[in-house]
């Protein structure tokens, strides 16, 4: 009986996304209530997608550029910002210090979005990969610090009693207990910050760039190319959610022994 | 009395980080002989100060903060009616979800920030792409925790309703939306980031007013001062935004918080 409604549901569910595209595919070629300039059908963004992967027109560079630009920015920035705000973020929740010094001035940085941060880094430091990484660092870095210092902060007062109790001086201590009992915060503060990168490079490379994903449907909309918009928009979603589905995997590699 | 003594001590560190780093500001910006003449933070506070009785474009900071909120308040209360009515029907009838997860989940990953262009050609550059835009921000965290509230309630409180003659229906508006409402909060909180970044986006790309253009159009001008006064609007205003849902949540889930 169960089996059966699961069935059914599932097939409620295919029919809705058949739905989906079918609407969209009568609303735009077949009785073209909406017009190409405004919404590609279905089929056209298939086709440009074939025709972008080799064609350089109309904006410069083929999909795979473009796609290997906005990877080379996010990485770096967000390499960057995973290892100078994940050790921060420990080192503030674990030394007194260096909390009551540094935490007012992050939590001063942190109320302004890195968006606010382009329109300055591109003055500063121009339109190159320096100025989008700067940003995508920012947004990286900011999650990070976050969530390992509530990480750090959860461990329970018991269990560093215990360490202390068996003679663990206060950095063995923090590389035994805490920064274990913090893992799967920090992963959670790395994917949080992956999804901000992503959307905060899109962003930058909108406002102030030649090449990358966020240029291509920039430009899209200066040719009333909607057909390559849309392209863009399902190749950011599509990498968007490799990128997590790969640190979902790392994650359950490293985490080890997740209390419930 | 130790009590006090840690206050004063918490003040002293803050405040001493913060006139290290603003005086080494201070100092960098006023011996650095760049061309792009970065301004020091006495002139940007004097700035801010300035904005706040005299027009810059055509509106003090106090107008442009005005229209920003303006359209935050707008697309956030349509994402928070509709994220929060889709994510609790999807969460406790099955055949809402199989018909509309699946699309959801299609669109979910594409970040708010790539519809910009998309959301121009549809609406124009005028105030409704703004609104849509903020709106799909705040939509997807409102919806994902709705839903996630209405999975998640306590299987015992079902049966015992059910137990008692509740129907289906009843379930749903005297256990589940009740139940969910903790987790909508902190999808609340999550949605109103989102939305004020997005904001910040939509008027850069293409606005005459608010926050967003102030700090665009001091790029436009080169004036680096403006910028970041505008950037500490943005963090004023964005603190206060958190602060208050901060106050609300407390407010409206007294009896959330009782034992923690």
């Amino acid at each position: 009986m169960k089996k059966k409604s699961k069935l059914k549901f599932q097939i409620i569910s295919i029919i809705s996304l058949i739905a989906f595209f079918a609407i969209w595919q009568l609303l735009t070629d077949v009785y073209r209530v909406i017009p190409s300039t405004m919404l590609p059908s279905p089929v056209k963004v298939l086709q440009t997608i074939g025709m972008k992967w080799s064609v350089k027109k109309p904006d410069g560079s083929t999909l795979p550029q473009h796609i290997l630009a906005s990877l080379q920015v996010s990485g770096l920035g967000f390499c960057l910002g995973a290892v100078i705000g994940v050790p921060l973020g420990v080192i503030m929740a674990w030394w007194e210090k260096a909390d009551l010094s540094l935490k007012p001035v992050f939590d001063f940085v942190r109320t302004i979005p890195p968006i606010a941060w382009i329109p300055i880094m591109i003055v500063l430091l121009g339109i190159g990969v320096v100025a989008k990484a700067s940003i995508v660092f920012l947004s990286a870095f900011i999650p990070c610090v976050i969530n390992s210092y509530t990480g750090i902060k959860a461990t329970k007062t018991v269990h560093i009693w215990v360490a202390q109790t068996f003679g663990g001086s206060k950095t063995r201590t923090l590389f035994k207990v805490a920064i274990p009992t913090a893992l799967p915060y920090i992963f959670t503060g790395l994917k949080v910050s992956l999804n901000s990168s992503w959307g905060a490079l899109v962003a930058a490379e909108m406002l102030g760039s030649a090449s990358g994903l966020g240029y291509m449907i920039q430009m899209g909309r200066l040719l009333s190319r909607a057909d390559l918009i849309v392209v863009g928009m399902i190749v950011i979603g599509i990498i968007g959610t490799i990128l997590s589905a790969f640190l979902d995997s790392l994650e359950k590699i490293v985490v080890k022994g997740e209390v419930r | 009395m130790r009590h006090n003594y840690g206050k004063i001590r918490v003040v002293l560190y803050g405040a001493g980080t913060f006139l290290v780093l603003l005086s080494l500001w201070q100092i960098a910006a006023m011996t650095s002989n760049s061309e792009i003449g970065f301004p020091t933070p006495v002139a940007v506070i004097g700035r801010f100060f300035h904005m706040l009785s005299n027009k810059v474009g055509s509106y003090t900071i106090w107008g442009h903060t005005l229209w920003s909120l303006s359209r935050v308040v707008i697309g956030y209360l349509l994402a928070c009616v509709l994220g929060v009515v889709l994510g609790l029907t999807m969460g406790w009838f099955p055949y809402v979800k199989a018909l509309f997860k699946p699309v959801f989940d299609l669109l979910r990953p594409i970040a708010p920030l790539a519809w910009i262009p998309l959301a121009i050609l549809w609406f124009g550059i005028g105030e409704k792409y703004k609104y849509f835009l903020i709106f799909i921000a705040a939509f997807v965290p409102f919806t994902l925790n709705s839903y996630a509230g209405a999975v998640r309630v306590d299987r015992q409180l079902i049966g015992a309703a059910r137990m008692l003659g509740a129907s289906h229906s009843q379930v749903f508006f005297r256990i589940v939306v009740p139940s969910a409402v903790p987790s909508i909060f902190s999808g609340a909180q999550v949605a109103l980031s989102n939305a004020w970044m997005t904001m910040l986006a939509a008027e850069m790309v293409r606005s005459s007013e608010g926050i967003g253009w102030l700090i665009i159009a001091g790029q436009g001008i080169n004036d680096m001062t403006q910028m970041i006064a505008g950037m500490l609007a943005i963090g004023i205003v964005g603190f206060l935004l958190a602060n208050g849902m901060r106050l609300l949540e407390r407010r409206c889930l007294v009896w959330n918080n009782q034992g923690k």
